[in-house]
């Protein structure tokens, strides 16, 4: 039994950001309350050793939930694998991650499927829940066999990487998929707009000679799939927003009552265009790093609730490929190892976000769109907990990082802020920042 | 003064000293060039290597000359570029050519930032010779030294650059320079290619060549990609002529004897017509020459050491 003492819990699903004692028995939360005494403590242990954890200073909460991951597996091991991404993932403070379905081959069939979340349980280190493609071949044209896939454990669907071009594809997508009850997830980009961009379109992307993405690319898509979702009552859920058009046009379609979350990644919280060098691959990203307005946009938009998810896009890439002239490196940002400390460094702690509200949109609410456990304390809760230690710092260096990947921003820097115990289902899995 | 920089890859972040520097010494290169037996034994024993990931016949023929009148060992490697993905990557690349003992580097690539990426990884001196649509620092010094040498002092003079802004390195080198000299610099072309995030450039942007002529001290035509037609930025090249083409009705609205430069190779009865690329004004060749003169004196700066040609 484990017994966290005088910690700051946060567990946004019952209301819940004070000081207590937590419990953890059998895997699952057993009791939150102020303080207990140590008889009263053994008294619940009912003979079973108690590890007791000093809480003070520190904050535990739900483990967070990341619902767009790149795991590379099956076909670009190279980059990342289930194992390594899922290592990576409880070393970030993340207990459940939802893999891409880009991979090669895609994932569009339900041995596929089986075969990721079987790769998930076989690694057992934060829960691997597949999503499936929304298309064939990732081709755009046919539909998956979505309920069959659901059967086989794809929680979700989506072409991400790809936008699915084709407005009647997506229209019948989002119809068929309440047959699952799953959400469609879309990758908002059109492909002529995009064209060979390498970074955001703007004064930055001229003076560096780099084919600019204009913010349109995006606004465009999200508009078009927002209509579509409110014509069929389709379950939408929005990757990776990125300008301050999607912004507003989710919040108009919220409005109306359009079934609809939206995600956005910490880089474009963080980082803005005017950042990027012009060997920066590190930051070299799709959607691309926007502009200062937008990502002012996006803090505002994750704050008013306009998004509603946090989710890192962890997109693992080797050294080589990350090791070229910015237009011919891959798009991408490696981030389940750093993305939590980077918030806490860059949003939390400037007050710019509240902690609380990190931990809704990074684990409750994620929970609750995509029908996942976790994402609460509550008592009887299974216990995928994160233990996070403010005042931790930590040199992001090639040779601590558990993903296979570096193509971080912040290789070589600080961050402080870091997850320093971690529970899947009450078992310890990463304690001092080493996975166990 | 001391030259300290290690590599030329644009303009953007050079000093006004550093250009300065580095056309006084192109015009003792250009002394020496002009001489009926142009070696020098300045650089005899040190090795420059070509490296060409596009088709250019004047720009690296102008390096090659450059090096071996200072008395260098030339090598060209000129490398298809049909598809990145294919064959050895730019890193392992200059990692080959550095493990050859190359002293000087030269990189002409179409990804913008390449020349920095190559100057990062590598112990030998890099020049770009154009990266993408960023840099072309060469072609905008040999220009500023073609205007320095007809006009004189160039502060408060009036450049109007007419093409595809957009697109274009030269574009790009020369409003950095000019601007750092005090010019005044209006670019020019149709909205498609002059888009308004060009701005960042710093300088006087319009769409109107007829209105940005009166005055111009230097009209600068670029060269059209014809390609860019068919990606539908462009309608068509007899609208485009019309529009900013130059003629020698269209100079005349400068009311000045201005000069006419073009970076080459020139697509005639396009941007530039015959009677312009062929008249007085246009100072074309000028320009080639005074190529070879730049290419010296940076080859000279960064790898010529101690000895003193320039004393």
């Amino acid at each position: 039994m484990w017994w966290l003492k005088d910690v700051w819990v946060i567990d946004p699903s019952q209301k819940l950001s004070a000081p207590r004692d937590v419990l953890v028995k059998g895997g699952q939360v057993l009791e939150i309350s102020s303080s207990m005494t140590e008889e009263e403590v053994s008294v619940k242990a009912q003979g079973e050793a108690v590890d007791t954890v000093d809480g003070k200073g520190k904050f535990v909460f739900p483990g967070l939930i990341d619902v767009h991951t790149h795991l590379r597996e099956p076909g670009q091991e190279d980059k990342e694998d289930i194992l390594s991404g899922s290592r990576a993932a409880v070393r970030g403070g993340f207990t459940t991650i939802l893999a891409m379905a880009n991979t090669q081959p895609v994932i569009d069939s339900r041995a596929l499927v089986e075969y990721v979340r079987m790769q998930g349980d076989r690694a057992g280190f934060a829960h691997v829940h597949p999503i499936g493609t929304v298309t064939k071949g990732m081709q755009g044209t046919e539909l998956v066999e979505m309920a069959t896939m659901k059967e086989g454990g794809a929680v979700a669907f989506s072409d991400d990487g790809k936008n699915i071009q084709n407005a009647e594809v997506m229209r019948l997508a989002l119809e068929y998929a309440k047959l699952t009850g799953l959400l469609i997830i879309s990758h908002c980009e059109d492909k002529d707009l995009a064209g060979e961009g390498q970074m955001r379109r703007g004064v930055s992307s001229a003076r560096m000679g780099l084919k600019g993405i204009p913010a349109s690319a995006e606004s465009v898509i999200v508009a078009r799939d927002l209509m579509l979702a409110e014509e069929t009552g389709g379950r939408l859920h929005l990757a990776h927003i990125s300008t301050t058009e999607s912004v507003d046009l989710i919040r108009q379609a919220k409005a109306r009552g359009v079934n609809v979350t939206a995600e956005v990644n910490p880089h474009h919280l963080i980082f803005c265009d005017e950042q990027l060098g012009i060997t920066d691959t590190f930051l070299k990203v799709n959607p691309p790093l926007g502009s200062r307005a937008d990502r002012e946009s996006l803090i505002e938009g994750l704050r008013d609730g306009t998004i509603d998810m946090l989710a890192t896009d962890h997109a693992p890439h080797t050294q080589a490929e990350k090791s070229r002239p910015f237009a011919e490196a891959p798009f991408g940002i490696a981030s389940l190892e750093t993305a939590l400390s980077a918030v806490w460094e860059n949003l939390v702690v400037p007050g710019r976000i509240s902690m609380d509200r990190v931990i809704e949109a990074w684990s409750v609410t994620p929970a609750l769109r995509f029908g996942l456990q976790g994402g609460s304390l509550v008592a009887g809760a299974p216990a995928d907990m994160v233990l996070f230690d403010p005042d931790f710092s930590e040199v992001i260096e090639p040779a601590t990082l558990v993903s296979k990947a570096r193509n971080t921003p912040f290789l070589n820097k600080t961050l402080q802020g870091f997850p320093v115990m971690v529970w899947v289902e009450g078992r310890l899995v990463q304690r001092n920042r080493i996975v166990l | 003064m001391k030259w300290q920089r290690k590599d030329i890859l644009g303009l953007e972040d050079m000093s006004v000293e550093d250009i300065r520097h580095i056309l006084h010494t192109a015009k003792v290169m250009k002394e020496i060039l002009m001489r009926p037996i142009k070696k020098l034994p300045t650089l005899k024993g040190k090795s420059v290597v070509n490296v060409f990931y596009e088709a250019s016949t004047r720009t690296r023929t102008s390096f090659e000359m450059a090096a071996k009148v200072l008395g260098a060992d030339t090598t060209s490697i000129a490398i298809a570029q049909s598809s990145v993905s294919k064959g050895e990557s730019l890193y392992d690349t200059a990692k080959t050519i550095q493990a050859m003992r190359a002293d000087l580097v030269i990189l002409r690539h179409p990804s913008s930032g390449s020349a920095k990426f190559l100057a990062d990884i590598l112990d030998p001196n890099v020049i770009n010779a154009g990266d993408g649509q960023h840099e072309h620092p060469t072609q905008a010094l040999l220009d500023i030294f073609t205007m320095e040498e007809k006009l004189g002092p160039l502060d408060g003079k009036n450049v109007v650059i007419v093409g595809d802004v957009l697109h274009s390195r030269v574009a790009r080198s020369n409003a950095w320079g000019l601007q750092k000299l005090g010019v005044n610099v209006t670019l020019v072309g149709p909205p498609t290619l002059l888009p308004i995030e060009m701005e960042g450039l710093g300088v006087k942007m319009t769409h109107d060549l007829n209105g940005a002529l009166p005055g111009a001290d230097v009209v600068m035509a670029l060269r059209l990609q014809l390609e860019r037609q068919k990606s539908g930025l462009f309608p068509s090249l007899r609208e485009y002529s019309q529009l900013y083409g130059l003629t020698t009705d269209r100079l005349k609205k400068t009311g000045k004897e201005s000069i006419v430069l073009h970076p080459g190779p020139m697509n005639r009865g396009v941007e530039i017509s015959d009677d312009v690329a062929d008249g007085v004004q246009a100072l074309i060749e000028k320009q080639v020459t005074n190529g070879v003169a730049i290419r010296m004196a940076l080859i000279y700066l960064l790898i010529g050491g101690s000895s003193n040609v320039v004393a």
